[in-house]
């Protein structure tokens, strides 16, 4: 019966849809507080994470010598739940429908496979010629609304590289991200996370931004 | 100034000296305003003057003598102005201002300096006050404050009144509605839902209801009661000031008939869709909480039984599970089988006595199973709960809505098997036949059991079943021991009970499977029976110093049994004059064979047979 949820969803999304804010730590509580109500779940506590991520990059030569398009992947591990599997990502940059320049869309867009793995994930990463691009911790709250994950997590910097527990804030602030993984195409659930935005609108404003404004500024 | 008047009368004149009364005190001083000063006249005047008046005049003067000094080189110009033109407005509005900026700045520039110019403010003119008009003003606007006031105290008082009095307020109705169902409000009406979506159900059909205010009900007679739960025991004669609009799916009320019969016979009728119980007297009166709890829960059976349905198409058992109509057979057993039938009773099937009768006399056969019915109800809970009870991912990336252990496949690589087992889970068809295949199953073990118990005197036979079961084992201890011996020979069994088989377990660890046919139990049983008389028969022959010559548990001569073996045993009396020999049987029963010594008169052997 446990699996029903995951028969319904399709074995591989390829699409994230996602819309990113942000909130002060005063004001943190009360976003919760709004979650709680919102999310699926309401009887028990919220899930708290404690995540360390890790962004490698591989710069290919391709033939006669030109550059390619560095690629990233993201490793991340729960330090909460060192049990849990190890988890590789890589996510594609937000796609032209889905920054500011679509208003048609409600979401951003980007593409994603997600895989789990065992512990030796970084070593293998190594090997392949990966080279660490950089890393930090998160922590925060997770909350599940049907198909839709929203994560309020502050984000930490790691202050020796390898060491997660000497960490210090990049902000006082926190990130709020709101985000569906789907086949491509269902553009109908964007919508839904538009609707459910709209809900948190006076704490905090979930958006489409433009990445590749926030890079040139 | 007088003082220079000698020769001629002069006559001079000045302002008078007198100044314009201000105010007359009690004691008749008289309190002047004081005249204004030179440069206080001049700062009036000076007020007075409108600059952007005389600017704006100015402007025009110069403009009229411009137009005229251009007018005459007017054709030379002409293609350079219309090509300039869009712009000259801006041009010279742009110009003026930087004009008025930098006079602005001079002036500034020369003020600051305080050595040319000192820049003073200049006192406003009271405004006249005419005390007769302030009075009438105030006069008016503290009527118009009292007026609310004593508006706001009205309402209030009479609010005050209808909390205490008796006639339930519609908002606090709706507050109680509030408190228990799910509301929202869309355009002008106030829809709830009564659906168990949001506690894991996928079930499509929509419970939408609708709140309505009791237009006819203005006065309203009776006590007004706030607590919710026993709203709905309380109102339920009375009118209250709301009124749920149910959709006419969910109206009446339905349950779920479960129940297990033997015989194939009344396979044939097989509608259920009658009213189960005396529809109520009050059915448009009813209070909303009764009300939405029944439409609740025929919202809730309608979406259990189509998930059995569902299932029961689906699933492929050698012997078909059969969806007639709004009833479900599944065969437990050869011979036995289950029905579940989803009952509702509407207002509209009126038309369906006949059936009613022949439903009633189907239920006199077969009793309703309350215990499965219920058991049905918890199983699609608890569906429902593992539906929205799915771990959080960790770390916080991962993908949303997988089990733990669907997490750890693909890191711990498993086997397509263990892949498989993942995904297995029964069915809630599946899982209610194998409870009433347990239950028939126990019933009829029990009934084995004591009937046996109830035959067989001599050992008795005690029957302890084990507090801690579940839905589908169950298990007992079986003690058999002689009357009057109970201390020294003692045979315990234990026999669990599963869903389709029966599993005993001797003393000395021997397990015995039995299928659900229940002659298999009897003929274990007496078996053991029979054995134990043996056993029995040797701890008291030690304890009266018999002796015993031979014993055999699986006897191969004699009589053939019709079932299992006898067993014997050969003793002798302790002064060596008689020997027993003594023979059970499981069906035969027990049989003592006397023989006297073989030096003795009377030689031949009798025989005593006892059961």
């Amino acid at each position: 019966m446990a699996e029903s949820l995951s028969s319904v969803l399709p074995i591989l999304p390829a699409k994230e849809y996602y819309l990113q804010g942000s909130i002060h730590d005063a004001a943190k509580d009360i976003l919760l507080h709004r979650l709680r109500g919102l999310c699926d779940c309401t009887e028990s506590e919220p899930e708290s994470f404690h995540d360390h991520e890790m962004v490698y990059v591989i710069r290919g030569v391709g033939i006669g010598g030109v550059q390619q398009m560095p690629i990233t992947v993201r490793a991340s591990q729960s330090l909460e739940h060192p049990e849990e599997p190890w988890h590789l990502r890589y996510v594609g940059n937000p796609e032209a429908s889905g920054t500011g320049v679509d208003r048609s869309k409600s979401a951003m867009v980007r593409t994603c496979i997600d895989v789990g793995t065992s512990d030796d994930l970084i070593i293998f990463l190594q090997e392949l010629g990966f080279r660490l691009d950089f890393e930090y911790v998160t922590k925060g709250y997770m909350f599940r609304k049907g198909r839709m994950k929203v994560t309020v997590s502050k984000v930490f910097r790691v202050v020796q590289p390898g060491k997660t527990d000497s960490i210090e804030p990049m902000s006082l602030s926190c990130l709020v991200e709101l985000s569906l993984t789907a086949p491509a195409g269902q553009d109908a659930v964007a919508d839904d996370m538009k609707t459910f935005a709209e809900q948190l609108k006076p704490l905090v404003q979930l958006e489409k931004i433009d990445t590749r404004r926030l890079q040139s500024i | 100034m007088n003082a220079k008047m000698a020769t001629s009368v002069d006559v001079s004149l000045e302002a008078l000296a007198e100044n314009q009364i201000q105010e007359i005190s009690l004691d008749g001083h008289e309190i002047y305003v004081q005249p204004i000063s030179m440069s206080e006249s001049l700062t009036k005047l000076a007020q007075r003057i409108d600059f952007t008046k005389m600017e704006e005049e100015g402007k025009e003067l110069k403009s009229v003598a411009a137009n005229e000094t251009e007018e005459g080189d007017d054709e030379a110009k002409s293609a350079f102005k219309q090509e300039t033109w869009p712009w000259d407005s801006v041009h010279t509005k742009l110009r003026h201002s930087l004009t008025e900026a930098s006079v602005l700045l001079d002036v500034l520039n020369i003020a600051k300096e305080k050595r040319y110019m000192l820049l003073d403010p200049i006192q406003q003119e009271p405004p006249e006050s005419r005390m007769f008009t302030q009075v009438l003003g105030k006069k008016k606007a503290l009527n118009n404050a009292a007026q609310i006031l004593q508006h706001g105290s009205e309402r209030l008082r009479k609010s005050d009144n209808l909390y205490h009095s008796s006639a339930p307020a519609f908002q606090m109705e709706l507050l109680n509605v509030r408190r228990n169902w799910r509301l929202k409000k869309v355009a002008n009406s106030i829809l709830g839902d009564l659906s168990y979506k949001s506690a894991g159900s996928r079930f499509r059909q929509n419970g939408t209801f609708e709140v309505l205010e009791n237009k006819e009900m203005e006065e309203g007679a009776g006590g007004h009661d706030t607590t919710p739960g026993s709203a709905g025991q309380q109102h339920a004669g009375r009118r209250s000031s709301l009124h749920v609009a149910i959709p006419s799916h969910l109206q009446g009320a339905s349950y779920i008939y479960v129940s297990i019969q033997k015989d194939t016979d009344s396979l044939a009728s097989a509608n259920l869709t009658i009213p189960s119980h005396p529809t109520d007297p009050l059915a448009g009166e009813t209070h909303w909480q009764k009300k939405l709890e029944a439409a609740q829960n025929v919202l809730f059976c309608k979406e259990l039984f189509s998930q059995l349905a569902r299932e029961a198409v689906q699933l492929k058992p050698p012997i078909p599970h059969m969806v007639i109509g709004n009833q479900i057979t599944a065969t437990l057993f050869p011979g036995i089988q289950l029905f579940i039938g989803l009952c509702h009773s509407n207002d509209q099937d009126r038309s369906t006595e006949p059936q009613q009768q022949q439903q009633q006399q189907q239920r006199q056969k077969s009793e309703h199973n309350h215990i499965l019915e219920h058991s049905l109800h918890q199983l699609l809970r608890e569906m429902h709960t593992a539906n929205i009870s799915l771990p959080m991912p960790h770390p916080s990336t991962a993908m949303l809505g997988a089990s733990k252990r669907r997490r750890l496949a693909g890191p711990h690589a498993f086997s397509r098997a263990s892949l498989l087992q993942l995904i297995e889970g029964k069915s809630l068809l599946e899982q209610i036949i194998e409870q009433a295949q347990h239950t028939v199953l126990r019933i009829r073990s029990t009934n084995v059991l004591d009937s046996i118990a109830m035959q067989c005197r001599d050992p008795q036979i005690v029957i302890h079943w084990n507090a801690l079961s579940d839905a589908t084992h169950a298990a007992m201890k079986l003690n058999i021991t002689s009357q009057g011996y109970e201390t020294i020979c003692r045979t315990s069994l234990a026999i669990h009970i599963h869903t389709t088989s029966v599993r005993v377990i001797y003393r000395d660890g021997r397990i015995v499977k039995l299928s659900h046919e229940p002659h298999e139990l009897t003929n274990v049983l007496l078996g053991v029976v029979s054995v134990h008389n043996i056993s029995a028969l040797q701890s008291l022959s030690k304890l009266m110093s018999w002796q015993i010559l031979s014993t055999c548990m699986n006897l191969g001569v004699g009589e053939v049994e019709a079932l299992g073996n006898a067993s014997a045993v050969v003793m002798a009396s302790p002064s060596g004059e008689r020997v027993l020999a003594i023979k059970s049987g499981p069906i035969s029963g027990v049989r003592v064979y006397v023989q006297g010594l073989p030096g003795n008169t009377s030689s031949d052997a009798s025989t005593l047979e006892t059961r």
